[in-house]
């Protein structure tokens, strides 16, 4: 099947089987392995990427779901030479351990922020359920998340 | 990255040079120089959070192939026919494996080599490999592995610890010298048991753990070649490239030195991964796969089937004193059901033996336990490894003994704490520094009190709320006999970067970066000068596994002294250069400056003039051991009674429990820790916050069950693992100690903060609610039925 | 290899029905994709309905709202009128899943995977939803209640699918509730759960109440026993201890890996008495 889309904000054609799982075609076919497996069964958040905008599971989407959709891994956070906000907030913050869960995590977050642009802790608590993580105990994300919503929204610099 | 199809290529050897292991990013880290103490961003962090950092799991290549495991799927049962055929014949399958072809002894084990690679005379757990599958895609692996079958009579399977001690139960292993025990440890001290009589107040308990489940998010992976001259490499997912070495080699019949193993960063371990999991099945494949890398990656649920897992406890308990509550007698059963196979359960049980006491001067002690052999799923490493399982006993039959005689409980804790100079109680001396009062008195400060009372109070409409503590205990290290050393190297590249060779692999406890501002303080540079070469049995230098709380203190005092041999180097032969005298030069950031005249060298200036030889320095360092003798059989101090290095802490947990649903909420965590000195306080908090969370699953959710041999919940939906929501807002205050042993004073801090939930929370349970419940996880059913019990027998 | 269709239009999605009716249909992928998890096991044949727009959309018909079948869980979710009109059904959406399963899961895929443990079907249930079945010829109505057969079994035919739930709106109750009892705060399959909906006075008498329980028995159970034993009483633990007694008696849980019959059966009767502890327009004050 031939799939048209936008990766990373650039346009680009697939050939692949329709039925290749998403992951699978970011990891192996497009070498982004940014973007884990960790359950491949939707229950932990690994996979996760942005499709116009919004968090999705690609371990559960299907080559043919891209069709016309803007994705976004965690290989295309960042604009160029800088590096997200998210991005920096985690590595400063501590977010980051053995970094597994991070692409997903950072993708979550990104989409919190997109919904809700000043979440309190316990709304990012929430928001990030999807998200397992067995390294960090959580706290440090919280702290990067908020630390980064701070940022955007001017009550820090 | 372009998206045209392009798959990266698998390099492993001398373009290394070339993959950038220089720090991602480093324009963001602080222009500073590393100092001691700096909560510095890891030197990794970048890497990791732009998605660059390649885990075993993510390597692909063009001719590369899959590799799978058969699983028995039946707990117990004599090989007899295991047909191949069909799935030999399926399209795109290269070979399918059995122990017909490993040429080596075909068994795997650090103590005891007791596991084969692939079966041979009996399937001994449902995880068992039987066969290897090596495919072209992974659709071929499964449908290959769908068509293997299996004739094997079964044989009775042996599904509980203290039934395989009966003289009637089945054999595991029939060559095991004593039946069904892999180890049995006893120990005793003062006048044992004749002490019991002598307490004026005894309590007694039994108390059952559960299996626990790592659930590291990169699951077992690797891939493996054999190169064009013969040598086999490894790339792969393990906390013990060394020893795994030397596994692999003798379980495939192939010469040590023909065998490399690469250890990228990895994904989570916690123990899971230390030991053999994929390296001898990936070698096994790529000696038959033609010269073409193979790659095996666990499926979650093969994770969690045959991995190893925390060793499920029952542990009976008496524990006496006078009525004053001095500590006076305690006596210990403690069986640990190992599973089939050797994988550590031995240095497990004693570990947990050594601490049975807790941090506590018990003067009578009858301490026994067993180690047995079953055929329910592996057990093995976990963090915490044996001391988890104890302190929940322990720390909940000091809160028993402190009800019985009226007592608080954290005063009881107190009068019977270890100082420096006490003996624990298996009769060490504690040599090292012993922070537990100062962490009793602040966790005391913080904890207790009228807002303690005020905020129970509180409790909304159907909540009960209480407070729980606990004292911990955990020892670092191998104990007496296995030795723990480790060998840093560190190099000024011809480029002019100070090169790390890290002998120990981080699996995300953040050593690796540790090991940068180590190096940094030594040497006066910032974060982007370092390079970090991951662990590489060709590369770098043995240092032992990544475990035992012992990472950062044995290989942080190596580094010390390489990272001192080279400044020491770099400012003689600077100063040779110069014509100038040592004293009048310093390091500063990226060179050399000659304070007498003011010249500026740079480093790749200076490397220019070094020979190869002299820009290396290379150091060791082997880490002290207890000579206490304590009574220990040879074959407990082989698995490590005593040690001779603690950490310390005391925890305290704020719950709150629906009367309704049972539900048990953790409204706030406090954890008190002696770690020592602390290099980075954010690392150390990492430690500190994802062993408590790791902690809490332990206490409430997590349950492996298993029925028959056979794992029930295999999966994230079923086996449920913290969320951000299910962990509270946690208070990490560490007392300042000095460890003068450790690297700038510090101790292990990686494994100690796991003890403490469980206990805690069992405790709080009983303060809320006046219910103790002996089995864990604290579950919501068992609550509730504990509170229905309970609001019963109050009414009768 | 699975031949997957991504139809627009629903007029394009009856052919691939016809052309093969074992064709698997899917919207978000979350239930159906997690069940079959290798290439080998896939169907044949997959129908995506993720694009059909016509499947999409919440709307104010007057004295109801109409729900697109196809409407992903977070839209309905954070759907105004959808917030104003039905907070037990907001209540529980919130505590499905994840974000990232409510931007692909659809309230549709919710209703025919027909789980005991459905977030949102107890809350349907009380707020007395219909379904909007479609198919080439023709569409039907029926009550949701009716639409479940049972555990993963939906009255759909060939060529059928589920086209919208219609909720009706439900003027003066004031008690909105929606709890699940799960073994992790978040994430977990519910062990047992309840929606209700409270109409009380000022002096706490009940005016009219609605109930339905979820993950104690095959599909939602709803007990007019216990509505009629609260009708005229006043919202007290004396009125919940005794309708808690005949909800114990009317469930039919099962045991299972996650909890016992015995445990989930006390569930039943206990969320009633979390009624006590709300106050009438605050139904979040609580849990």
């Amino acid at each position: 099947m031939k799939i048209s889309c936008t990766l990373n904000g650039t346009r680009i054609e697939l050939s692949v089987p329709a039925d290749r799982r998403v992951v699978d075609l970011l990891r192996e076919d497009l070498g982004l392995t940014g973007t884990k497996e960790s359950c491949g069964a939707g229950d932990c958040g690994a996979c996760t990427i942005l499709v116009d905008g919004e968090s999705r599971l690609s371990c559960l989407m299907l080559a043919a779901q891209l069709e016309g959709r803007e994705i976004t891994t965690v290989e295309g956070l960042a604009e160029s030479e800088s590096v997200h906000v998210v991005q920096r907030a985690f590595a400063e913050q501590g977010a980051v351990q053995c970094g597994f869960c991070t692409p997903g995590m950072l993708l979550a977050a990104t989409d919190l922020l997109h919904r809700n642009p000043r979440p309190s802790r316990g709304q990012i608590r929430e928001a990030l359920t999807g998200n397992l993580c067995r390294c960090t105990g959580y706290q440090k994300i919280v702290d990067a998340v908020d630390k980064a919503a701070r940022l955007v929204s001017g009550d820090e610099s | 990255m372009t998206p045209e199809g392009t798959c990266n290529s698998m390099s492993s050897e001398s373009d290394t040079e070339a993959q950038g292991e220089l720090i991602t990013r480093p324009d963001l880290f602080p222009r500073n120089v590393l100092a001691i103490g700096d909560a510095a961003p890891r030197a990794d962090a970048y890497e990791k959070a732009t998605g660059q950092t390649k885990f075993a799991a993510d390597y692909y290549a063009e001719d590369m192939v899959w590799a799978g495991v058969k699983r028995a799927g039946i707990p117990h049962a004599r090989v007899a026919k295991i047909d191949t055929s069909q799935a030999e014949g399926i399209p795109g399958v290269m070979c399918v494996l059995t122990h017909r072809d490993v040429s080596g002894t075909n068994r795997q084990g650090v103590i005891r080599r007791d596991q084969p690679v692939l079966v041979d005379d009996k399937i001994r757990h449902c995880g068992d490999a039987v066969a290897l599958v090596v495919a072209e895609t992974r659709d071929a692996l499964r449908k290959a592995l769908d068509r293997i079958t299996l004739d094997c009579p079964l044989l009775t399977p042996v599904l509980d610890a203290e039934e395989a001690l009966e003289e009637s139960a089945a054999l595991v292993h029939e060559d095991n010298p004593n039946g069904n025990v892999l180890l049995k440890g006893e120990l005793q001290t003062g006048s044992g048991d004749a002490a019991e009589q002598e307490c004026e107040i005894l309590v007694e308990g039994c108390f059952e753990t559960q299996r626990q489940e790592h659930a590291y998010l990169e699951t077992e992976a690797g891939w493996a070649q054999v190169k064009d001259d013969g040598r086999l490499e490894i790339v792969c997912s393990t906390q013990t490239p060394f020893r795994d070495r030397m596994e692999v080699a003798d379980a495939l019949g192939l010469e040590p030195t023909r065998v490399r193993i690469v250890v990228p960063y990895v994904g989570g371990a916690f123990g899971g991964k230390d030991g053999i999991t994929v390296q001898s099945l990936l070698g096994l494949a790529a000696l038959k796969s033609g010269g073409r890398p193979v790659k095996m990656w666990w499926g979650r649920e093969e994770s969690f089937s045959a991995g190893a897992k925390r060793h499920p406890a029952r542990m009976y308990y008496r524990l006496g004193s006078d009525r004053s509550g001095r500590l006076h007698y305690l006596n210990v059963r403690l069986y640990l059901d190992t599973g089939p196979y050797d994988h550590l359960g031995g240095v497990v049980m004693t570990l947990g033996l050594e601490h049975a006491g807790g941090p506590y001067r018990i003067p009578n002690a009858v301490l026994k336990a067993w180690c047995v052999y079953t055929n329910n799923p592996l057990s093995g490493a976990f963090r915490g490894f044996g001391v988890t399982q104890v302190t929940a006993a322990m720390e909940q039959m000091m809160d028993l003994l402190a009800a019985k005689l009226g007592m608080d409980p954290l005063e009881l804790r107190f009068k019977n704490a270890v100082r420096q100079g006490d003996r624990n109680c298996v009769g060490k001396t504690l040599v090292s520094s012993t922070g537990l009062t100062k962490c009793l008195e602040a966790l005391s400060r913080m904890s207790t009190g009228k807002e303690r009372d005020a905020w129970k109070a509180a409790a909304p409409f159907f909540k009960r709320r209480g407070v729980g503590f606990a004292a911990l205990m955990h020892a670092s290290g191998y104990g007496p006999v296995v030795p723990d050393f480790a060998n840093a190297k560190v190099e000024l590249t011809v480029r002019g970067k100070i090169r790390i060779y890290s002998g120990v692999v981080d699996m995300g406890q953040g050593n690796a970066a540790t090991n940068v501002q180590i190096a940094a303080a030594i040497l006066g540079q910032t974060a982007d000068m370092f390079e970090l070469i991951q662990p590489d049995t060709d590369r770098t230098l043995a240092s032992g596994s990544a475990s035992a709380s012992r990472c950062t203190y044995t290989f942080g005092n190596a580094l010390i002294g390489a990272a001192e041999i080279l400044k020491n180097r770099l400012v003689q032969r600077a100063a040779d250069l110069m014509m100038a005298r040592k004293e009048d030069i310093a390091l500063i950031p990226g060179g050399i400056r000659n304070l007498g005249s003011g010249r500026v060298i740079s480093f790749s200036q200076l490397a220019d003039f070094l020979n190869e030889d002299e820009r290396v320095a290379v150091h060791y360092f082997r880490a002290p051991v207890a000579p206490d003798e304590i009574g220990a059989a040879p074959d407990l101090k082989l698995h490590g009674l005593p040690h001779t290095l603690f950490s310390y802490g005391a925890h305290a947990a704020w719950i709150e429990v629906d009367e309704l649903t049972g539900e048990l909420e953790v409204k706030k965590y406090l954890a008190v820790s002696d770690c020592g000195n602390i290099l980075n306080p954010q690392i150390y908090e990492q430690q500190i916050q994802g062993a408590i969370a790791q902690g809490l699953g332990y206490a409430v959710s997590e349950d492996l069950l298993v029925e028959g041999g056979k794992v029930l919940n295999p999966d994230f939906f079923t086996y449920l693992i913290p969320t951000s929501a299910d962990v509270p807002e946690i208070v990490s205050v560490p007392v300042k100690m000095y460890e003068i042993t450790g690297p700038f004073g510090l101790k292990g801090v990686g494994e100690i903060a796991t003890n403490g939930p469980l206990p805690a929370l069992a405790n709080a349970l009983a303060d809320a609610c006046g219910i103790r419940i002996f089995r864990s996880p604290l579950t919501p059913e068992r609550v509730l039925d504990a509170l229905n019990t309970r609001n019963r027998e109050d009414l009768e | 290899m699975s031949d997957v269709h991504l139809p627009r239009h629903l007029k394009d999605v009856w052919p691939l029905l016809l052309n093969d009716p074992r064709a698997a249909v899917y919207a978000g992928g979350t239930d159906l994709l997690a069940k079959v998890r290798s290439a080998d096991a896939r169907p044949r044949s997959l129908v995506c309905l993720e694009r059909v727009e016509e499947l999409k959309g919440v709307r104010d018909d007057g004295e109801e709202v109409y729900i697109g079948a196809g409407t992903a869980l977070e839209h309905v979710l954070h759907n105004p009128i959808i917030e104003k009109q039905f907070p037990v059904l907001v209540q529980a959406i919130r505590v499905l899943a994840s974000p990232a399963v409510r931007h692909m899961g659809t309230i549709g895929g919710n209703i025919v995977t027909a789980s005991p443990a459905g977030d949102t079907l107890p809350p349907l249930h009380v707020l007395d939803a219909d379904v909007v079945v479609r198919s080439a010829k023709e569409t039907r109505r029926a009550s949701l209640a009716s639409f479940i057969r049972g555990p993963g079994k939906v009255d759909l035919g060939s060529g059928e699918i589920l086209a919208a739930v219609v909720v009706k709106k439900t003027a003066g109750f004031n008690i909105h509730h929606y709890e699940k009892v799960g073994k992790r705060k978040a994430q977990a399959c519910a062990v047992a759960s309840m929606a209700a909906i409270v109409d009380v006075s000022e002096d706490r008498v009940i005016r009219r109440a609605r109930f339905a329980w979820g993950s104690v028995g095959p599909t939602v159970i709803v007990v007019p026993e216990v509505e009629r034993a609260v009708l005229g009483r006043t919202l007290s633990m004396e009125t919940l201890r005794e309708a808690a007694c005949i909800a114990e008696s009317a469930v039919s849980p099962i045991d299972d890996l996650r909890a016992s019959a015995s445990y989930r059966r006390r569930l039943a009767g206990a969320l009633l008495l979390r009624l006590c502890a709300l106050q009438a327009n605050n139904p979040s004050q609580e849990h």
